[in-house]
């Protein structure tokens, strides 16, 4: 059979020994995916962990060259834009100062609150690192970060920029870590929503936005309220900025439905912070290695 | 296509996702460059190479950037056979053609990434996200541009620019 039209045409060839190459291959990975599944929420793969480090060399290198590329680029085009982007960082400048009044208002609010319940300076921090690759597939988002287990990174450290929280290492190599992004569609991080003190849970919806959830239909939260992390989980520090309440809607019977803009800009990482990981995670994460040897 | 040269070309598109992936404008040209890497091969019509080049760029994509090691390399396993059964019963005629089949296999990619995440994480279904149409977009216009490239006469071209010049 032959079928021609201007531009496609279909022959009536059959694949040989193709359909039992992918049906192994297939057959496979799922024993690979299904090997792995249970382990998830602990630490990546010994195989992950030997493949990050071998590409350690080779990531940092491009990125040292693309880094250089589109610093090069944009120096070149902000020499043209300068004119007008003084006009527009002026007026940015009023607003931001605007901006500033009303946050040092609410941090004086928040270190009143903190100084009551007592709560715990913020995290120690770890190191810097910079931002290699971004993955964005299907609502799950991970990063691969340039540190790893030689500049103290263990699974586990919580990542954050000045902004606000942007997720968890999962997966460490010798000088690459892999990260899960809180924006990721099975991530997920205790919240407090700053001004009521409200405790609910911020999920990422897998499409760039945050959910709040677990807060109830009596709670007086609204627009623009401050939310930061709570420091129940075990993972995430208490006291780092994870957003702004964007909308509020009722929901189900007995909660909201409450959106959050993240605070940190994960269209444009760069360099993130890599923090020392909460008590909890470590001892789990060494309860969990004493169990496994 | 030999082995070494799918060897080169899987690195090319290592390569390339880290020089995007390193930049700040990582949003602006989300490019697929492993799914690219896979129809290159599944283009010459062996099966067998298809799939293992497949598999092969799925796993170097998980081992990168995803939750569970497989993943992207059963999608891409399933897309490279695909992508070599349209490439021996059907021959394409243009970039247009070539840059629609890679946007298709970019959103199909996705679905089965999708549907193994909900299975294997519990994650929501996402499907047809901003991000997801967007890369779509982009690898088939990469495609597409490549095949062009890939086409076009340039030695033809820069001999007629030659004699213009010589007049």
């Amino acid at each position: 059979m032959r079928i021609t039209s201007p531009r496609v045409e279909v022959f009536g060839g059959r694949p040989r020994r193709g359909g039992a190459v992918l049906a192994s291959v297939l057959v496979f990975c799922v024993l690979i995916l299904s090997a792995q599944a249970p382990a998830r929420n602990r630490q990546g793969s010994v195989l992950q962990s030997w493949i990050l480090t071998a590409a350690a060399p080779l990531a940092s290198a491009v990125s040292t060259v693309s880094r250089a590329a589109t610093g090069a680029a944009d120096a070149v085009l902000e020499t043209f834009s300068a004119r007008s982007e003084n006009v527009l960082l002026k007026k940015e400048l009023a607003e931001k100062s605007r901006e500033l009044f009303q946050l040092r208002a609410e941090l004086d609010q928040v270190a009143r609150e903190r100084r009551l319940s007592a709560a715990p300076v913020l995290p120690r921090v770890v190191g810097t690192a910079p931002v290699l690759l971004v993955q964005r597939r299907a609502g799950l988002y991970g990063a691969l970060v340039g540190a790893g287990s030689r500049s103290g990174v263990v699974a586990g450290s919580p990542i954050a920029v000045a902004e606000g929280l942007v997720g968890r290492v999962v997966t460490v190599g010798r000088g690459v870590s892999r990260v899960q992004l809180l924006l990721d569609a099975s991530a997920a991080a205790g919240a407090r929503i700053v001004r009521t003190g409200e405790l609910g849970v911020v999920r990422g919806d897998g499409r760039g936005a945050l959910t709040l959830n677990n807060i109830p239909t009596a709670s007086r939260v609204h627009a623009g309220d401050f939310v930061e992390s709570a420091g129940i989980d075990g993972i995430y520090p208490r006291g780092v900025p994870i957003g702004r309440v964007e909308s509020v809607s009722r929901g189900s019977d007995l909660f909201l439905e409450i959106r959050v803009r993240p605070a940190a800009p994960f269209s444009r990482l760069t360099d993130v912070l890599v923090l020392a990981p909460s008590p909890a995670a470590v001892e789990s994460l060494g309860g969990s290695r004493r169990a496994g040897s | 296509m030999r082995a070494r040269r799918i060897a080169l070309l899987l690195l090319a598109a290592t390569v390339l996702q880290f020089f995007l992936g390193a930049s700040r404008h990582r949003g602006a040209w989300p490019v697929d460059w492993f799914l690219i890497a896979t129809a290159v091969v599944a283009r010459g019509g062996n099966f067998t190479r298809a799939v293992l080049a497949g598999a092969s760029a799925g796993f170097l994509e998980d081992a990168l950037g995803h939750d569970l090691l497989g993943m992207n390399a059963f999608a891409k396993a399933a897309i490279g056979y695909v992508l070599a059964v349209i490439s021996v019963r059907v021959v394409f005629g243009g970039a247009l053609a070539v840059g629609g089949a890679l946007a298709a296999a970019s959103l199909a990619n996705d679905a089965i990434v999708a549907a193994l995440a909900r299975l294997l994480l519990q994650a929501p279904i996402v499907l047809f996200s901003f991000d997801s149409l967007s890369r779509a977009a982009a690898t088939g216009l990469a495609g597409g541009l490549l095949e062009a490239a890939w086409r076009f006469s340039w030695r033809e071209w820069w001999e007629k620019r030659r004699l213009r010049r010589l007049r």
